[in-house]
C-alpha cells in the first residue's frame, strides 16, 4: 500500500546493511561474556518492544500489560519442560501457541474499551497474574522461583550466550519482517486508520474490532516468544520480575523513544534503554537511580520528540533532501491571475 | 434549471421521526426525496435538524419511526457499513481526513470494502482525474493540505465505493470564498458524473444556486420544497431563511 521513494532506499539500505553487519559480528567483537550477555538483553528488549509495537504502533492502543504476556510465555515454556517433559524448543512454541490462544478471550474483553480504560485493564492483567503465579507455589514455585533446564547443557557459558544471541537476533529479524509486511498491507492500512480515528475507520467499512483482535494476538505471540526464549537463556524465573508493570512500561518507553510508527523505532529505543539500564546497574548497583533516569528520559521524549528519535531525525534530513514537502503550494501572482481568468 | 429529473426517487426518507436520548424529537415526520442525478439541498435555521437527516440516512442514527428507501429497497435500520455497501456515502461535517496518512492512503481507505485490487486501482485513477488536487498531492500527508483541499480528498474518498448517493454535511464550513467556489464546482462535477447528492449547507443561498431541488427545513419537518431556483426567487423565503434579499 505504501510506496518507498528511491532516495529513502538509497539512504536506508547502507545503514540497514551496516546495522545487520554490526549485529552479526557483535559476538566476535565483544571482549567478554558479560558484554555478550548485555547484547542478549538488548536484543530481548528489542524483540519485546517490537512485539508491543504491533499493537501500540499500528492501533495506538497503549498496553502496559505486555509484561504479563512475556511472563506467561516464560512460565509456559518452563512448566511445559519441567512438568510435561517436553523438549525445550517444542515447549517454547507450544507455550507461544497457548498464549496466542489466551490472547483471544483477553483481547475480546480488553479491546472493548479505549484510551485510559484500556491502559487500566492491561495493568489489571499484570497484577492478577502476579498474584496467581506468586500464590500458586505448588505449580510455579511461587516466590522461590522456577529453575528452567538449559536446552544446551553441554555448552560452556560463553558458547551458551553466543547461541542465544543469534537466536534472539533471528527472532528479532522475524518480528521486524512481519511488522514490515503488515505495514505495507491492506490489513496494515486498516489498522492505521484505527489508530487515527476508530469511528471514522468503522464508517468506511474497516472491521475495526476484528482487526484489533488479530493484531493483539500477533503481538501476544511475539511477546510470548520473547519471554519464552528469555526463560531458556536465563534459566531462572521469579514472578515479581516476570509479571512486573515495569517491564511493560519499558516496552512502551523503548517504542516511544525510537518512534512507534517506524519499523526500527523500538530497536533503537531498546538499544538506548538497554545500555542505559546496564550502565546504571554496573555504576550504581541496586539503587532506584535507573528508574529516575527512565522517568526523566520518558519526560524528555514526550516534551521534545513526541514522535520519537527516528521521525525527528528524519524530519531534519527531510528539510535538506525534500524541500518540496511544503504544505502550501507556492504560486506566483501571474499564475493566480491565469487561474482566475480560467 | 433545465435538467430533467427522474420521477422515481433514488433515496427517499418517509415520515422519519428521531431524537437524541429523552430530549424532544429532532425530526417529526420528515419526508425528503432525492432523484437520481440531482443535487438536493436542505436549508434551514440552526437546530432545524439538517445534519440529523444525513445521520439517519447514512445509518449513524436509527429512526424511531419512518422508512428509508434506497434504490427501491427498504434499508431502514441498516448500519453505516451496510449503507456504504448499498451505495450511500456520507461526508461528515468539518474535516474528516486521516491527517497522519497520505492522500493516497485516505483515498484507498474509501474503497476498503472492495476486495478486487483492480477495481480499487481503476476507481482511484478515476477520482484522481475528477479531483486534480488529489492527483497533485497524492503522496502528501493529508493533514498538510489546506481546508479546501482536504474537503476534496474527502469527496474523492467517498466516490471510491462508486456510490449512488453522496451525503454532504456543510462542505463549505470554515473555507475561504475561493475554496468554497472550488468545493461547489466539485459538487456539480460529482452530480454530472452520475452521483446524486443530498447537501446540507449553512451558506443557503450559495447552496441553492448549485442545487436542482431545495427543501426548507424547520422544526424537524420540510416546510417548502421545489426547484432550487424558485426558492431563491421567493422573497418571503429570502427574508426568513436565506439571510435577507440578495444584494
Amino acid at each position: 500500500m505504501r510506496s518507498v521513494s528511491k532516495a529513502r532506499v538509497w539512504l536506508g539500505l547502507p545503514v540497514l546493511l551496516a546495522g545487520v553487519g554490526l549485529v552479526l559480528s557483535f559476538p566476535s567483537l565483544a571482549p567478554n561474556p558479560y558484554l555478550l550477555s548485555v547484547g542478549i538483553v538488548v536484543l530481548n528488549y528489542a524483540v519485546l518492544s517490537t512485539a508491543w509495537n504491533f499493537m501500540g504502533g499500528f492501533t495506538g492502543y497503549i498496553s502496559l500489560g505486555h509484561g504479563a504476556l512475556a511472563g506467561l510465555g516464560a512460565y509456559g515454556t518452563a512448566l511445559l519442560i519441567t512438568k510435561a517433559g517436553m523438549p525445550s524448543f517444542a515447549a517454547l512454541f507450544a507455550a507461544t501457541a497457548i498464549v496466542a490462544l489466551l490472547a483471544i478471550p483477553l483481547g475480546f474483553a480488553a479491546l472493548r474499551v479505549r484510551g485510559a480504560s484500556f491502559v487500566i485493564v492491561s495493568i489489571a492483567l499484570v497484577l492478577i497474574l502476579l498474584l496467581v503465579f506468586q500464590s500458586w507455589a505448588s505449580l510455579t514455585g511461587g516466590s522461590s522461583g522456577l529453575v528452567v533446564p538449559r536446552p544446551f547443557p553441554q555448552l560452556l557459558r560463553p558458547e551458551h550466550h553466543r547461541v542465544f544471541y543469534y537466536l534472539f537476533a533471528g527472532l528479532l529479524a522475524l518480528a521486524l519482517l512481519c511488522w514490515w509486511l503488515i505495514d505495507r498491507s491492506r490489513f496494515g492500512l486498516g489498522l492505521k486508520a484505527v489508530r487515527e480515528d476508530e469511528d471514522k475507520a468503522e464508517s468506511l467499512g474497516t472491521p475495526t474490532f476484528a482487526y484489533k483482535l488479530v493484531i493483539f494476538t500477533v503481538s501476544a505471540a511475539f511477546t510470548a516468544l520473547g519471554g519464552g526464549l528469555y526463560a531458556l537463556w536465563f534459566g531462572d524465573l521469579d514472578p515479581v520480575f516476570q509479571f512486573s508493570i515495569l517491564s511493560g512500561a519499558y516496552m512502551v518507553l523503548m517504542a516511544l523513544l525510537g518512534g512507534v510508527r517506524n519499523l526500527f523505532g523500538p530497536v533503537l529505543g531498546a538499544l538506548i534503554v538497554g545500555i542505559g539500564l546496564e550502565y546504571f546497574k554496573v555504576e550504581y548497583g541496586n539503587t532506584p537511580l535507573h528508574l529516575v533516569a527512565s522517568g526523566l528520559l520518558l519526560a524528555v521524549v514526550v516534551m521534545f520528540m513526541p514522535d520519537g528519535v527516528i521521525p525527528s531525525v528524519s524530519n531534519v534530513f527531510g528539510r535538506f533532501f525534500q524541500p518540496t514537502r511544503a504544505s502550501i503550494r507556492e504560486v506566483s501572482a501571474e499564475q493566480l491571475r491565469e487561474e482566475a481568468r480560467r | 434549471m433545465g435538467r430533467t429529473l427522474a420521477s422515481v426517487p433514488l433515496l427517499e426518507l418517509r415520515g422519519i421521526e428521531v431524537g437524541y436520548g429523552r430530549a424532544a424529537p429532532v425530526l417529526r415526520g420528515l419526508t425528503v426525496q432525492v432523484p437520481a442525478g440531482a443535487i438536493v439541498c436542505l436549508v434551514g435555521p440552526n437546530g432545524a435538524g439538517k445534519s440529523t437527516v444525513l445521520k439517519v440516512a447514512s445509518g449513524l442514527l436509527r429512526p424511531q419511526s419512518g422508512q428509508i428507501i434506497l434504490d427501491g429497497q427498504d434499508v431502514t435500520g441498516q448500519g453505516p457499513q451496510q449503507m456504504l455497501a448499498c451505495g450511500l456515502a456520507h461526508v461528515l461535517q468539518g474535516h474528516s481526513v486521516f491527517r497522519e496518512m497520505t492522500v493516497a492512503e485516505n483515498v484507498l481507505l474509501g474503497g476498503y470494502t472492495i476486495k478486487d485490487k483492480a477495481v480499487v486501482t481503476e476507481r482511484a485513477e478515476r477520482v484522481r482525474k475528477l479531483f486534480p488536487v488529489v492527483d497533485e498531492r497524492w503522496n502528501a500527508l493529508a493533514g498538510l493540505l489546506s481546508g479546501g483541499q482536504q474537503k476534496q480528498v474527502e469527496f474523492a474518498r467517498s466516490l471510491m465505493v462508486n456510490p449512488k448517493v453522496v451525503l454532504l454535511d456543510e462542505p463549505s464550513m470554515g473555507l475561504d470564498p475561493k475554496s468554497t467556489n472550488t468545493v461547489f464546482e466539485q459538487v456539480v462535477r460529482m452530480r454530472d458524473a452520475g452521483t446524486a447528492v443530498l447537501l446540507v449547507e449553512q451558506n443557503a443561498r450559495r447552496a441553492l444556486q448549485t442545487a436542482d431541488i431545495g427543501c426548507v427545513l424547520d422544526l424537524g419537518r420540510v416546510h417548502i420544497s421545489g426547484p432550487a431556483s424558485d426558492l431563491l426567487d421567493n422573497p418571503l423565503l429570502g427574508e426568513l431563511y436565506l439571510g435577507g434579499r440578495p444584494a
